[in-house]
């Protein structure tokens, strides 16, 4: 498996958020976490991401273990790209720049041209001089998701990325968004509340049920995961 | 319950019955970095004085201590309760009442009088308090125009402000800014609804002022009161020159003048113990009731415009105000400087012009480092030990400055102590060498005003939030390059206003001052207080003027333009 996440479990002032989770996701497969709001599941982004530490559990992507007992490998080692809910998009510089943020390691020459490449993908060539806040909303998530894949990397995260725009819009987007990740066969796991846009975009969807946070014990010993994985979930949604 | 360790010794998992309890990642490699370290380090700094000093509070009590507290004591704490409760009380009034003023009400001059009546915080109380004196004595403007144009020679008991009453007018007339500002922010911002429910209900001006503005606004006034009372606690300027003795006069009196450290720092260590006294008490009166709503749904205050009477007592009330607090001591002074400055202006002034930008440049720098660091540190981690990390760092700024400089000689004694045999190894004259040095001084500002800076960029930090942080970190950069790239860049406006507000404090201040600065190292400051102190008042204004027209300039910048800018 290209992604392995195994009984993963995360506290958050010892409240249980995520435990014992296992996910397995293959190369090139767009997965979706579907599920409602306090269910855990952007904390699962953060947790792939290295953002939080697990309190146990391991993570596995590309073959390395990223986090378990013994090894916790910090955000900028791992190797994996995210659009954040706000895209984040850093206010101080120009679009190019912040694209070409992520291309700190590649060769002076390669940086350029990587951000060009990006820009043509996402069809914002002509805007690369101005600051994120001359761009509309879906303007500024595809830059995000530019500068998340600008670096190549092994995984990418979408969390909630249709909530900050229009609905008119949203039917637009993540079918373009679809093609675009499908074009550069990045592995992605996204997150989102709406049943459509998993339908949409993912390979796969995952069902990730909060509740039961105040009596975890229990659901520990009968080993009910919270997130129960549904093969071929298109077909029964 | 069981402890597994991991990772050598970094990660504790501790196990109970049902599993992991607490998984103990303080010291994971998460947080063991660079800024956890430097974060400790710069607290540590921040502590170490004070702590010193509390652990005196408990222990055996030096000869002349049993002097100390049976003769001088006693009044020291008659005084410094007196002159808190009074200061307490004035400043209160003038403060709530000038915030309601002109919040909620239309009248000749309230826009300048919004931000104008803050200008009286730019003269710092032992300026004012000399200035007072030096114009109501017997050869003062005001003596000499009653007995040279009304042939008016009246008792000077009338004119003598020598004394606590007069102390209490001085910390009034320019401490009060403290609580006007809260509440006037607070009124403006946050109160419209429950005000103009009020009026609805068919209730007037002075009934809305007592049952519905000052109780919703107690929080805001109780934060700005236990400002000015710490600033008066802090002062040693005014006290000293009106002869009123209190905890930091006597802290050098009987440090300098009776040679005994041992007795100041028992009463510095009174001194921490009022304040944790009084820290204590805001937090119970304040009790849950917070500054602000969490909503943002809030509108401004529609203003009521007055007429008539009231329209020229409300501008003459402030008129009045903004005169004494600021006007009439400033042309004083400028009347005084164009008499001296010839006197004054020599090459021994320019020097004190550089000691004084050095000394505040440089404690403005550190102190914005040092908040820079703390500040990131703790907005990405917040584990509790981070946040009980950044409350004692806001500590320095209740503590005075006199008790400041007792516990940081006490450690920097000690560290010379240590070092006195490397200290032969370079032939160097002296075995105080660090205790004397400008080092000292400016870490002491920096223990004293590094809430200021932190502050600042904590609010700066909170507004940015953590995503882009956590973008660039996603993007591959290092927790130092995205502090340079990305998080320092953010808070870039902050860093400049911490810088120039902690700049005009350290300019202003004066007990650290005195008793820290170098072997003849004058500043504006001391030069100002030693001029006045030796019966040459009108030498002092040039060097206070400068200090005055620095401290107006940033507060037009931060109340005037910036608020402008936002709104």
């Amino acid at each position: 498996m290209f992604v392995s996440v195994e009984n993963l479990c995360f506290r958050y002032r010892s409240q249980e958020v995520i435990h014992q989770l296992c996910l397995e996701i293959q190369k090139g497969e767009i997965l979706s976490i579907l599920g409602s709001s306090g269910s855990g599941k952007s904390t699962v982004l953060r947790l792939l991401s290295g953002l939080e530490t697990p309190n146990e559990g391991s993570i596995t992507v590309a073959g390395q273990t990223v986090a378990d007992d013994r090894h916790f490998l910090p955000p900028e080692k791992r190797s994996i790209g995210m659009v954040f809910q706000d895209y984040a998009l850093f206010p101080h510089m120009t679009i190019r720049k912040n694209i070409e943020f992520g291309l700190g390691t590649w060769p002076k020459k390669e940086r350029k041209p990587r951000a060009e490449e990006m820009l043509r993908l996402v069809r914002m060539e002509a805007y690369k001089n101005r600051y994120p806040h001359e761009l509309s909303g879906g303007q500024q998530q595809r830059i995000a998701l530019a500068r998340a894949l600008a670096p190549k990397p092994a995984l990418l995260l979408l969390d909630e990325p249709f909530s900050s725009l229009d609905a008119d819009l949203q039917i637009n987007i993540r079918n373009e968004l679809h093609d675009i990740i499908k074009q550069t066969e990045t592995t992605t796991v996204f997150v989102t509340h709406d049943r459509e846009d998993a339908k949409a975009i993912a390979d796969r969807i995952v069902t990730m049920r909060d509740g039961a946070a105040h009596d975890w014990d229990s659901i520990c010993m009968t080993t009910e995961r919270p997130v129960e994985q549904k093969e071929k979930a298109l077909q029964s949604l | 319950m069981k402890c597994r360790i991991l990772d050598g010794v970094r990660h504790f998992l501790i196990y109970g019955k049902r599993g992991v309890l607490l998984n103990v990642s303080l010291f994971s490699s998460k947080y063991i970095n660079i800024w956890s370290i430097l974060t400790v380090g710069i607290v540590l700094t921040v502590i170490a004085p004070n702590f010193v000093i509390l652990l005196q509070f408990f222990t055996e009590p030096a000869d002349q201590w049993d002097h100390v507290r049976q003769y001088l004591l006693p009044d020291l704490l008659k005084n410094t309760g007196l002159l808190l409760f009074f200061t307490g009380l004035t400043t209160i009034f003038i403060g709530t009442s000038l915030a309601w003023l002109v919040t909620a009400y239309d009248f000749p001059g309230t826009r300048f009088f919004k931000w104008g009546l803050i200008l009286p915080l730019a003269i710092p109380p032992y300026i004012g308090g000399y200035t007072y004196h030096g114009m109501l004595n017997y050869t003062g403007v005001i003596q000499t125009t009653l007995r040279d144009t009304f042939e008016l020679d009246l008792d000077q008991k009338y004119f003598d402000i020598l004394n606590l009453p007069g102390a209490v007018f001085i910390f009034t007339l320019f401490l009060y800014p403290y609580i006007y500002t809260m509440t006037q922010t607070y009124l403006e911002t946050q109160s419209a609804s429950l005000i103009e429910n009020a009026r609805l209900l068919g209730k007037n001006g002075t009934k809305i002022y007592f049952s519905v503005v000052l109780p919703i606004s107690r929080a805001v006034i109780i934060g700005g009161t236990s400002l000015v009372l710490l600033e008066v606690l802090n002062d040693y300027g005014v006290v000293q020159y009106f002869g009123v003795p209190t905890f930091t006069t006597a802290i050098f009196q009987t440090w300098f003048g009776m040679n005994d450290l041992a007795s100041a720092i028992k009463l510095s260590a009174t001194v921490m113990f009022i304040i944790a006294v009084l820290l204590i008490g805001e937090r119970i009166l304040r009790g849950r009731k917070q500054y602000s709503y969490t909503t943002s749904r809030v509108h401004p205050l529609q203003k009521k415009k007055l007429t008539g009477r009231k329209k020229w007592s409300a501008f003459f009330y402030c008129l009045a105000i903004f005169s004494i607090g600021f006007v009439i001591p400033g042309l004083q002074l400028v009347s005084w400087m164009m008499l001296t400055y010839e006197k004054v202006v020599t090459a021994e002034f320019w020097t004190l012009l550089t000691n004084s930008l050095i000394a505040a440049i440089s404690g403005a720098a550190m102190i914005m480092i040092g908040a820079l660091v703390i500040a990131n540190f703790t907005r990405l981690n917040k584990s509790l030990p981070a946040k009980a990390l950044s409350k004692m760092t806001i500590l320095g700024y209740s503590i005075p400055g006199a008790v400041i400089a007792v516990g940081i000689s006490t450690v920097f004694i000690y560290i010379d102590n240590v070092l006195a045999a490397l200290y032969e190894q370079f032939d160097m004259d002296g075995t105080l060498f660090l205790s004397t040095s400008l080092l000292i001084l400016i870490i002491a500002y920096a223990i004293r005003f590094l809430a200021i800076g932190f502050n600042a960029i904590d609010a700066e930090f909170d507004k940015a939030g953590t995503s882009f942080h956590e973008a660039s970190r996603l993007l591959g950069k290092g927790s130092i390059s995205t502090f340079f790239k990305v998080d320092l860049p953010m808070v870039k406006g902050a860093v400049i206003s911490g810088f120039i507000l902690s700049f005009i404090e350290i300019l202003k201040e004066l007990p650290l001052t005195l008793i820290l600065r170098p072997f003849n190292f004058d500043t504006l400051s001391t030069k100002a207080y030693q001029y006045a102190s030796d019966e040459q008042i009108q030498e002092a204004a040039l060097p206070s003027l400068l200090i005055i027209t620095l401290s107006a300039l940033a507060i037009y910048f931060f109340y005037y333009v910036l608020k402008k800018e936002r709104s």
